[in-house]
Parts: C-alpha cells; structure tokens; sequence
C-alpha cells in the first residue's frame, strides 16, 4: 500500500472533533431559519422549523457525547425534545387545517385579516 | 428518589392535571353537559389556590428530582397567581364555551396551560424548563385558534404558532448552547462555570435564551403574534395568556438570569434595559392608533411588558433586592387589572363605539372599566400605580445612568399611555349611546369576575405590605 493511502485511511479512521458536528448543526438551523423566513406556504415553514429543531439536537448529542462532565445526559434531553418537536406539529398542523378550511389557502401572505 | 413530599411538593401541578383530565373524559362520555365541567374545572382551579395557600403558609420548601425541581416561596408565589388566573378564565369561558359546546376542549387546554405556568416556575434545570414552557405553549396555540365562527381566529393561532415554534426552536439553541459552554443544564452548575469572561459560545447561547424568552414575554422585536393572537383568540383565552403563562415566563427568566448566570449581570442587565426601553415605546405607540379595544390592550400589554423589563434593568447593584419585589408585584397587579379589562371587553364588545355613552346604560360595568383603565395608566391609589412605583424605586436605587434612563422612560411611557386608556373613558361618559344595548343573558359568572377584580384592583394597596415581605423572604436577590 503506497504510503499516502495509509495517511488517508488514517486520517478517516480518526474521531470526529466536536466542532464538526456543531458546525453542521449551525449550517443546518441558518438553512431552517432562512427557510422559515422567505417560504410561503405555512406547511413548508413549519418544515424548515422542524429542521431548526433537529439541527438543535444535533448539537446537543454530539455535545452529551464530548463533555467529560455531562455523562452522556444530554441523549435523554434529546428525546424530549423530539417528544416535544413531535407534540407541536399535532397542534400545528390542527391549527393549519383550520385556516385552510376557513379560506381555502395556507399562504402565509394571503392570511392578511389583522395587521398593524 | 421519590418519596410523599414529592407528592405534596407536587400537588398543586397534580390536582390541575387530575382535574383537567377528568373534564376531558366527561366531555369523552357526556359532550352536553356544560355546567358539570365548568363546575369542575373552577372547582379544580380553587383546589389549586388552595393547596398552594396551605403550601405557603405552613412554609413547605424542598428540592426534588436531584435538585431540578424546586418548591420555594418564590415559586408558590407565581403559582398562587396562575391558579387565580386560571379560576377567573374559566369562569368567564363557561358562558362562550358552553354556548359553541366545546366547553370541556376549551377548558382542558386552559387547565393544561396552566399546569405548564406552575410546572415552570419550580424548573432549575434548563431542559426541565423548556417542556414545562412548551407544555404552557402548545395548548395555549389551540386556545388562541379555538373559535371556529372567526376567521381572525384561526388566523391569530397560525401566526401565533408559528412565530412561537420558531422562538422555541430559538430557545432551544440558546439552551443547548449553555448547556455545552456549562458542561451541565443544572443552574447552580451554570453559575460556577459562568465567571469571568463568557466565552463565545457562551454568549451567544445566553443571547439566543434570551431572544427566546423575548418571544414568549412578547418584548420588541419580537412581539408581532401579541395583537393578532389576542385580537383572533376568544375573550377568555386572551386574558388567560397575557396574565397566566407571562407571569410565569417571568418568573423563571428571573430565576435563570439571578441563580443561573449572576456573575453575567452585567451584560444581560444591559440588554434588559435595551428591551424595555424599545418595548415600552413600541407597545405605547401603536396602542394610540387601534380602534379595536381588544387589539389595543394586546399592544397595552407589550407595553406592561416592557415596564416589567424595566424591573429586570435594575437587576444589579443594590436594586437586586427591589427589583425582584418589583416584579412581584408588578405580576399580581397587572393580574387584576388586565383580567378584569378584558373580561369587560367580553361583556361589551370589542369595536371602541360599543363604548359610547356605557355609564348610562350599564353604570356598574362602566365604572369598573375606568377603575382597570386607570390602574393601567398607574393612578393611585389603584394597584398598577404599585407596580410602577416598585419598578421606579428599584432603578432609583440600582443607581447606574442606564437605569435613570429606564425610569425616565418609563415615567415618559405613563404619560404617553394616557390618551388610549382615557379615550375609552371619554366614549362611556361623554358618548350618546348609539344602540340601548341591552345585557346579554347568562353573564352572571362574567360579571362577579368584573366586580370582584375591580374591587382587588382599588383595595390592592393592602396586599402591597404582605407581596413585599414575601418577595424579601423568598431566597432570590
């Protein structure tokens, strides 16, 4: 094996520093907050909310998995939040539906009836 | 490790949960039967207060769950608040409720918010604080949407919803974020690790907590759900969620900010002082041009947010002390009069005209408006004139230049918020009444809250004594 295969396999075989995965989970809630902002249709906001949320706990496994101190505590945490994440989108997608059935559209635009 | 005190600590949360979940079930086998239910859920609100008076008073205090729930004065405090809260929105929301038959719905969901407010305040660890603020937030979603014959109100619950998941998502980070620069989500451990410089992570984290909590105590920039979700939800539930869940959210902000991160004072103080400042202008000024009573206590209610922040402000020095007293009281009258305000609007209307010439036609209901519209302005001896008056004296005496601008602004802000309180007063004396608008019937409940609010709110100056001598003994400050 030519020695620089053996650098890159060695490189691969390394753990993942904990910046890593807090960069991916910044990049993944800069996504879900731009997407929340400038989407339209209130379902696929909610989506990009839900991406905001994941990236969160994204966050939180890989920090639960490199403090010496947390003891692996914040996986517990993290299925609470998905627990929570889930209870919203009951109530969110309920409440959708009713705006859907009173005007026939979930744009969030045209949902205009109250301002300033 | 659980042991019966848990369970008495806990029995407050656990008779609103029992009760709430007992009027679903009616409501599952019996859909018709309105009184039983309203019946129970007030029963079970009163049973709340009551426990947590008993609680009080024999001074029950204890740490559970390894110390992340927490019984203290300060906590039993906001939670008397929230039960009385609640008790009064479900006597106002039986008549509407019942009338639209989804009486044990409407009263589970402000039953569940309030089991969340009280879960809230007893929180010490920062996860423990976001399910119990997303168990007070969730339900109070559907209640804002809950009145299908409006289309403003499935509107003001969309918009409602997705502000709020999109600040819990914001909370969220900020919470992970501590939770990583601390090693722990315990706030005794955050506070050993929050000394010295705040790295970056840090402070980012304490910022994003921040604009979270923003959001939900509905501070500028991040207040534009208020008026819609209050001008969409029923009556009821806008005067349950600008008392009950707010109180609440203040509460455990405080508690955060004081136990959590005190050697951080400095820089959250700071923007304290930037948020109240913005919002009490902010919420003052766009309460002047609103024609809509209800549209216009929402921004009212902006702006009392910020006067409540003005108390945050003076979170350091020698103001620690009064400032929290401060919010105290600020918290218990603002409870009484913005209740008994909004249940007014229940009783008359919400267009500004269905106010002309009331105090010729229904003097009774008219003069406890102008006693919640005064005590909104702060005139004593009526109980928002406290609140204020706390507010100022903890700036005075916290003695930075950034909390004599606070104070100054919010003696400005009084001032400025004359015009729309009196203006309603103005439209009830000095208005011909347009149509003779005759009481509706049923409204019995509503107005035993009105009468017995307005007389709390004119006599509040003798629970000012005991509220500052429980704010002193309660450990915070």
């Amino acid at each position: 094996m030519p020695p620089q295969a053996q650098q890159l396999l060695d490189a691969l075989n390394q753990t993942i520093p904990l910046e890593g995965y807090l960069i991916v989970g910044a990049i993944m809630f800069a996504i879900g907050a731009y997407g929340a902002l400038v989407r339209r249709n209130a379902v696929v906001v909610f989506m990009c909310i839900e991406l905001m949320i994941n990236a969160v706990n994204l966050s939180l496994v890989a920090f639960s998995d490199y403090l010496p101190d947390a003891g692996g505590a914040g996986a517990g945490y993290a299925v609470l939040v998905i627990a929570v994440a889930a209870a919203e989108v009951a109530v969110g997608l309920a409440v959708v539906l009713a705006v859907y059935r009173s005007r026939k559209t979930v744009n969030v635009d045209e949902v205009n009836l109250m301002k300033w | 490790m659980v042991t019966a005190q848990t369970f008495v600590g806990l029995l407050p949360e656990i008779l609103a949960f029992l009760f709430s979940m007992s009027v679903l079930m009616i409501g599952v086998f019996s859909p018709r039967s309105t009184g039983l239910v309203a019946g129970l859920a007030a029963f079970g609100a009163l049973a709340t207060f009551v426990t947590t008076v008993v609680l009080l008073l024999t001074r029950f205090e204890g740490e559970f769950f390894g110390g992340a729930y927490v019984v203290d004065d300060f906590a039993l405090y906001f939670k008397l608040i929230v039960a009385v809260s609640a008790f009064f929105a479900v006597l106002a929301a039986a008549r509407w409720s019942g009338r639209t038959g989804d009486a044990p719905e409407y009263l589970t969901l402000i039953l569940s918010v309030a089991v969340g407010a009280m879960l809230l305040v007893s929180m010490r660890d920062l996860f423990g604080v976001f399910v119990a603020i997303e168990l007070a937030t969730i339900p109070s979603y559907a209640l804002v949407a809950f009145d299908r014959s409006r289309r403003e109100s499935s509107e003001g619950g969309m918009k409602y919803l997705l502000t709020g998941v999109l600040a819990s998502s914001v909370l969220l980070y900020g919470i992970v974020l501590i939770y990583g620069a601390a090693g722990s989500a315990d706030l005794a451990e955050i506070a050993g690790s929050f000394t010295g410089r705040l790295t970056p992570v840090a402070l980012l984290g304490l910022v994003l907590l921040i604009s979270g909590f923003a959001f939900k105590l509905s501070a500028v920039p991040f207040h534009f759900w208020t008026p819609d979700a209050y001008q969409g939800a029923p009556t009821s539930a806008a005067a349950f969620l600008s008392v009950a869940p707010k109180a609440a959210t203040f509460a455990i902000l405080l508690r955060i900010l004081l136990e959590g991160m005190p050697a951080a004072a400095p820089t959250w103080t700071a923007v304290m002082a930037f948020l109240a400042i913005l919002t009490m202008f902010v919420g003052n000024l766009f309460a002047l041009r609103q024609r809509n009573v209800r549209r216009m206590l929402a921004y009212s209610s902006v702006a009392h947010s910020g006067y409540i922040l003005a108390a945050f402000a003076a979170l350091q020095g020698a103001g620690v002390e009064r400032a929290v007293q401060a919010v105290l009281i600020y918290m218990a009258a603002y409870l009484v009069m913005n209740l008994g305000a909004f249940f007014v609007i229940d009783l008359v209307g919400e267009e500004a005209k269905t106010y002309n010439g009331l105090f010729k036609t229904r003097p009774g209901v008219a003069l406890c408006m102008v006693v919640f519209m005064a005590a909104l302005v702060g005139i004593p001896p009526f109980s928002g004139f406290f609140g204020k008056l706390w507010v100022i004296i903890a700036g005075v005496e916290a003695g930075s230049a950034v909390t004599y601008v606070v104070v100054g602004t919010v003696v400005l802000n009084s001032v400025l918020s004359v015009p729309y309180y009196f203006g309603i007063i103005r439209n009830m004396f000095f208005e011909e009444p347009a149509t003779d608008a005759a009481e509706p019937k049923g409204v019995g409940a509503v107005k035993f809250s009105v009468y017995t609010l307005a007389i709390a709110t004119t006599v509040f100056i003798l629970f000012v004594g005991p509220l500052a001598a429980l704010a002193r003994i309660s450990g915070l400050g």
